[in-house]
This record gives structure tokens, C-alpha cells and sequence, in this order.
């Protein structure tokens, strides 16, 4: 016992568990607590609003009988969709950046990095203008071509352009880490064995941005299950997203429970695929520790 | 312990002492009251955190005003639910929540009628004391002051619906098959519902049948179905009545109204119906109530704050603060009312104002909200777009 206590004491002394004390103690208190908080409040009769009562399934039971599972699906399509099509707009971007570009690469970056400074929302609404029916595309198309683009707004398509546009740069820059790791003697030599271009980036690029891709599809993917915006500012609500769920069930619905058992299925759900997705990439390969 | 040479060892210590100091005085909450008497934190609608309501009250009062804008009713009580009667010293929310729930929760405290109620004889008539919203259930207590009110239920392009059909037709008009597709739905969600249930000829704030909610869930599916669009920003919304996306909005009134007229835009206009479920009366009006908080460690700049928006310059820039311009209560006196210009007046649809507040209920509450809700938000996620 006496030994157990002393191989804990010095295992505390070490410099790096004693550094690592503050951030953790951080995390515990502004991120594990709150998430402990919504876990608690799903276990709370519907409509209350104390963490202190007697625990119950029934939050789960209707959820599970209502249809939500209509907010799921469109929240898992639209991200799901958003990270194939952003891969292949981005895949280009980023090779030239990489590989191509040269100096013109930072210019890019600069490009890209600069709308991140200005709120999402503003940004869709600027697309509002656009897409507007006799807004700024409809109506110069009318006068100049004489035919309408309107119906563009408050439809599908409307929202997942806004989530390409919005979640670009998250897949961008790790694909330009991502495809800037690979070796171009590599690529040399693949072509030497007399590899075609096909084969050579089947597989030789490919395999070795793999890690840059699964970072840029995991962080998009997860942007997009959770966003809001798109959906009502462009989509016109055309579906519910769950994030709007969770957020009626908070509010209008004055349902915390609920809303805490959505929030706890949503964070369940990403965190299964995020665990199943890292299993197969080795982060410290990509920040170059080996 | 205060020399200036701070080595690694003894900044470890002076951090330790006062991290132990401040954790120390966060127990001790008297040190801070002497403090409050020169602070304000308001919790409301956008329009009384505006500068120009704000700045000429802390120079008089030397004070330091934080103000928050909200964003939904519900929302609002469920911060002071969830503890920040601690923080704020006035909330402003609609009528019926402060003698319905907060009061009730212990969440707000009375004001002096004896310093307020002279101001509300000033206020114009149907608002005088005893005002009903402004009191307890047993009529004793006076919980707040009235200000901004307005009609609200919907919103059309009168370029497309003529003001006559619109308030003849009444909410049946977002069910008639000539209008999928063309209109849109503000989405004030416990607004909707009312609204929703005065469309299905039911009465929004009485105890409801099993054919009723029936009947509700139905008429909500179908306007679900029939919009073009939802979107929870008045802004968006009178932009798509403007360009011709949609010709009407279910929800709006005034309130939503109101920039897009101040604006020139006089064919946008809030249509309150002419007849309808609720005794005969198809409208509904909301009135703003201005509390003040239970705050433990109150501000005396509250009951201050709540006298000084009753002055006619002050009341004028409330009534036309920024975002959306609203009829004030105070515009009962003469002077207040001379202050409006021509255009002014015409923005808040002052010609009609009258008729459409006769034509309307008190904004209350919905026994059945909660059922309603859920057959409400179902139709929403299961919208065939």
C-alpha cells in the first residue's frame, strides 16, 4: 500500500504530469464538466429543469419513437455529401499549392484564409443576396441574357453549396500538409518502374496524403453534422438539421432533457466514427515527430 | 512577500496567495454591494440596449449599463431559471411570463405603484392601472412596466394580396391550394403555434380536445408543407416578400413589418384578421413588460431605469431604436405622439393601429404548448419540401 503511494507521489512529480496539471484541470472543469451536464440532463424527467431527480429512460423512448430520425439522416447525408465533394474540389487546389504553385501558394492561403475572419453568418447571408430570386444572379442573368435562375434558394443543393463554401479551408490546408509529405523521388522511382500516372497516384500519393485526407474529411464531416446556419439561412429550412433540433428543444420546446439526450446521441454518434477513423491514421507521423 | 524580485520559486507562491485571496473574496459577497449602486445589467428585446436609449442615462446616473439583447421569451426565463438573477437587475419580456411564471418562480420582485402608477395614467388608455398584464394574479402587486406592444399575425405584399382580402380571408388564407409554394413561415415558434390554431378555428389560449389537437396537427402539417421557406430572421423574410420569392409570412406583424416600411417599402404590411376563433377576434397582440429582477444584490439603478424611459424623448427612442420600430404605450400622451414624424407613423402602421388592437387578443399563454409542440416540431422535421 505504502508502495503503491510512493510510485503515485513520483509518477505525480514528474515534470510533464506536473505541467500537464493546469490544461487538465482546465479541460476537466470547461469541457468534461458541461458535457457531464448534458449527460446528467438526459437522464431527467421531460421539462424540468433540475439535475436532482430521480433518473428516467423516457427522454430516450421518445426520441427513439418520434421521428428524429429524420433530422439524423439529412445531417449525416448533407455532411457526408459535403466531405466527398469538398475532397474532390480541394484535391486540385491543394496539389497545385503544394507541389505547383511555388510562391503564388502563400497568396492562396491568404486568399482562402481571409473570409474565416468574417461570421459565417454574414457570409450566407451575402449568398442570400446572390441566389435571391431577382437578387444579384437572377436578375443579371434576366437583363443580360434574358432568361431566370430563380428556385435556387431554399432547396437542398442551396444548403449543402453552403456547407462546401463555409468548410473549405478545414479541408484544404490538411490536404496541402497531407500531399506536401509525399516525396517526389518517390514518385520518380514509381515512374522509373514503369508505374502509369494512374497507378503512380493510386498508389503512391494517395496512400501517403491519406493521413491529410482523413484529418480534412474528419474535421468537415464533424463541422457539418453539427451546423445550423446553412441550412436555415440558404435552406430556408428546407430540412431540419438535428442541430436545429437540439436547439428548439432548448428554447421554444423549454425541454432541456430532451434536447440533452439529442446533444448526447449527436456527440455519440461523431465520436464513434471520429475513434473509428483515427484508429487508422498515426497523428504523430503527421506532426513529424517520427 | 512584496519585494520585486520574483524568482521561480516565490512567483509560485505570490500565485498561490492570490489565487487563495481571490477565491477567498468570491466567498464573501458583501464586499461586492457597495459596488452596485452606480451599476445596471438589463436583459432585453433588442431596442433598449441601444446607445441612444443607453449613453444619456449613465451620463446622469454616473453608471456603468451592461445591456443584452434576447432573442426568444423562453430562452430569457431559462437564463434567470438557470441562475442569472444573479446577474441582471431588469428583464424585458412579453406579457404574459411575468405574472404567469416569473413571479409565481420567484424570479421578479414588485415595483412601488405608488411611484409607477402615476406614470401609467399617461400611457394611452387601455394600458392604465390596474393593467392586467402588469399585475400578480391577486392584483395586488404591481410586477413591471408596459412599453413597446404591437398586432402580430402575418405579413403580406400587398402589390399581390389586397389589405382587404388579407384581413377577410384571416389565417385560412395559408391554407388555400392557390398558396403553396407562395408564402413563407416566420419561425417564432410559439408564435406559429397560435397562430396555427387560430388557422384550424381553434382558440390558442383555452384547454384543448382531443379534436382540436387533431385538428392542430393537421393544419400545422399542412402550412409546413405549403412554405416556400422558414427562417427564424425578420430580415431574410421581408426580403423574400420584397423580391417576389414569396407573396405572404405567417407570423409578423408590426414588429417585422416595420423596417422594411421605414425603408419605402409600403406594400409590405402586417395584416391582423378580421374576425376569428377567439370570441369572434382573429389577432393577436403582445405586450412588452419591463421587470425587475430578484437580484440578491439588487441595483437601485433598476426602479431608476424603468422611470426614465418613461420620458416622451426617451419613450420616442425606444419606439424607434434600431433593428425594428414598434408603437409605445406612452404614445397616449400628446407630446410623445407630436414627436413622430409623417413617415415615422406610417412605418408603424399608426392608420390602422386601432382597429387592428380591437380586433385582437392579449398575447397569453397555451395550456396545451407543450403537446402542441411536439405535434408542431414533428411537422416541421417531417416537411415534404
Amino acid at each position: 500500500m505504502q508502495g503503491q503511494a510512493n510510485r503515485f507521489l513520483s509518477w505525480l512529480r514528474q515534470p510533464g504530469v506536473l505541467n500537464a496539471v493546469p490544461a487538465s484541470l482546465f479541460l476537466l472543469i470547461g469541457f468534461a464538466g458541461p458535457l457531464l451536464m448534458v449527460f446528467g440532463y438526459s437522464f431527467m424527467p421531460p421539462k424540468t429543469f433540475s439535475l436532482f431527480q430521480e433518473p428516467t429512460l423516457a427522454n430516450y423512448s421518445s426520441v427513439v419513437s418520434d421521428s428524429y430520425y429524420i433530422s439524423f439522416f439529412w445531417s449525416l447525408t448533407l455532411a457526408a455529401a459535403t466531405v466527398v465533394i469538398l475532397f474532390f474540389i480541394c484535391y486540385p487546389i491543394a496539389y497545385g499549392m503544394a507541389k505547383v504553385f511555388g510562391k503564388w501558394a502563400n497568396l492562396i492561403t491568404v486568399l482562402i484564409a481571409v473570409p474565416l475572419l468574417i461570421s459565417e453568418n454574414i457570409r450566407l447571408f451575402g449568398w442570400v443576396l446572390v441566389l435571391l430570386k431577382n437578387g444579384i444572379l437572377d436578375g443579371s442573368l434576366q437583363a443580360v441574357f434574358g432568361f431566370s435562375a430563380s428556385g435556387m434558394l431554399y432547396t437542398v443543393p442551396a444548403i449543402v453549396f453552403g456547407l462546401v463554401y463555409v468548410y473549405l479551408p478545414f479541408m484544404l490546408f490538411p490536404l496541402v500538409i497531407g500531399i506536401s509529405m509525399i516525396p517526389d523521388t518517390l514518385k520518380e522511382a514509381a515512374s522509373d518502374l514503369g508505374a502509369s500516372r494512374w497507378e503512380v497516384f493510386r498508389e503512391v500519393e494517395l496512400p501517403l496524403a491519406m493521413p491529410g485526407i482523413m484529418i480534412g474529411g474528419i474535421l468537415t464531416f464533424i463541422l457539418s453534422l453539427g451546423s445550423l446556419a446553412e441550412s436555415k439561412i440558404l435552406g430556408g429550412q428546407t430540412v431540419v438539421m438535428i442541430a436545429d433540433d437540439i436547439e428548439s428543444a432548448f428554447t421554444f420546446a423549454q425541454n432541456w432533457p430532451k434536447g440533452s439526450v439529442l446533444s448526447v446521441l449527436l456527440i455519440a454518434l461523431s465520436g464513434t466514427i471520429v475513434i473509428l477513423l483515427f484508429r487508422r491514421i498515426d497523428l504523430d507521423r503527421i506532426i513529424g515527430r517520427r | 512577500m512584496f519585494n520585486n524580485k520574483i524568482s521561480r520559486r516565490n512567483f509560485l507562491q505570490q500565485t498561490g496567495v492570490w489565487a487563495a485571496a481571490a477565491a477567498a473574496g468570491s466567498m464573501l459577497p458583501n464586499i461586492a454591494h457597495a459596488a452596485r449602486d452606480k451599476e445596471l445589467n438589463i436583459y432585453c428585446w433588442e431596442g433598449y440596449n441601444s446607445d441612444d436609449v443607453l449613453d444619456p442615462f449613465r451620463r446622469e446616473f454616473d453608471a456603468k449599463v451592461r445591456a443584452e439583447g434576447l432573442t426568444s421569451d423562453p430562452d430569457a426565463v431559462n437564463r434567470l431559471r438557470a441562475g442569472e438573477t444573479k446577474v441582471w437587475d431588469l428583464i424585458n419580456v412579453n406579457n404574459p411570463w411575468a405574472r404567469e411564471m416569473m413571479y409565481p418562480e420567484g424570479l421578479i420582485r414588485p415595483i412601488s405603484r405608488e411611484r409607477f402608477e402615476p406614470m401609467m395614467k399617461k400611457m394611452m388608455p387601455q394600458f392604465h392601472p390596474p393593467y392586467e398584464w402588469a399585475m400578480d394574479k391577486d392584483k395586488k402587486e404591481l410586477l413591471g412596466m408596459t412599453q413597446r406592444f404591437g398586432p402580430f399575425s402575418f405579413v403580406v405584399n400587398t402589390d399581390k394580396i389586397s389589405r382587404g382580402m388579407a384581413e377577410d380571408q384571416g389565417f385560412k388564407l395559408f391554407l388555400d391550394p392557390a398558396m403553396k409554394g407562395k408564402y413563407g413561415l416566420l419561425t417564432y415558434d410559439n408564435w406559429n403555434i397560435y397562430h396555427m390554431c387560430i388557422a384550424a378555428d381553434i382558440h390558442p389560449f383555452k384547454k384543448h380536445s382531443k379534436e382540436e389537437m387533431a385538428k392542430f396537427g393537421e393544419v400545422a402539417k399542412q402550412i409546413f408543407n405549403g412554405a416556400k421557406n422558414l427562417t427564424d430572421d425578420l430580415v431574410q423574410m421581408n426580403l423574400a416578400l420584397i423580391n417576389g420569392e414569396i407573396d405572404a409570412y405567417m407570423t409578423g406583424g408590426t414588429y417585422t413589418a416595420s423596417p422594411a416600411r421605414f425603408d419605402g417599402q409600403n406594400n409590405i404590411r402586417g395584416i391582423t384578421p378580421k374576425s376569428g376563433p377567439m370570441d369572434g377576434k382573429g389577432g393577436i397582440v403582445w405586450i412588452e413588460l419591463t421587470s425587475v429582477v430578484n437580484n440578491p444584490d439588487p441595483s437601485p439603478l433598476a426602479d431608476e431605469f424603468l422611470a426614465y424611459v418613461q420620458r416622451p424623448d426617451v419613450s420616442k427612442k425606444v419606439a424607434f431604436a434600431e433593428g425594428t420600430y414598434n408603437p409605445v404605450t406612452q404614445m397616449g400622451s400628446e407630446d410623445v405622439l407630436a414627436s413622430f414624424s409623417k413617415e415615422e407613423l406610417d412605418a408603424i402602421q399608426w392608420d390602422s393601429l386601432e382597429e387592428e388592437m380591437a380586433n385582437s387578443v392579449d398575447y397569453d399563454i397555451n395550456p396545451d404548448y407543450a403537446e402542441m409542440y411536439d405535434l408542431y416540431s414533428a411537422a416541421k422535421r417531417e416537411r415534404e419540401g
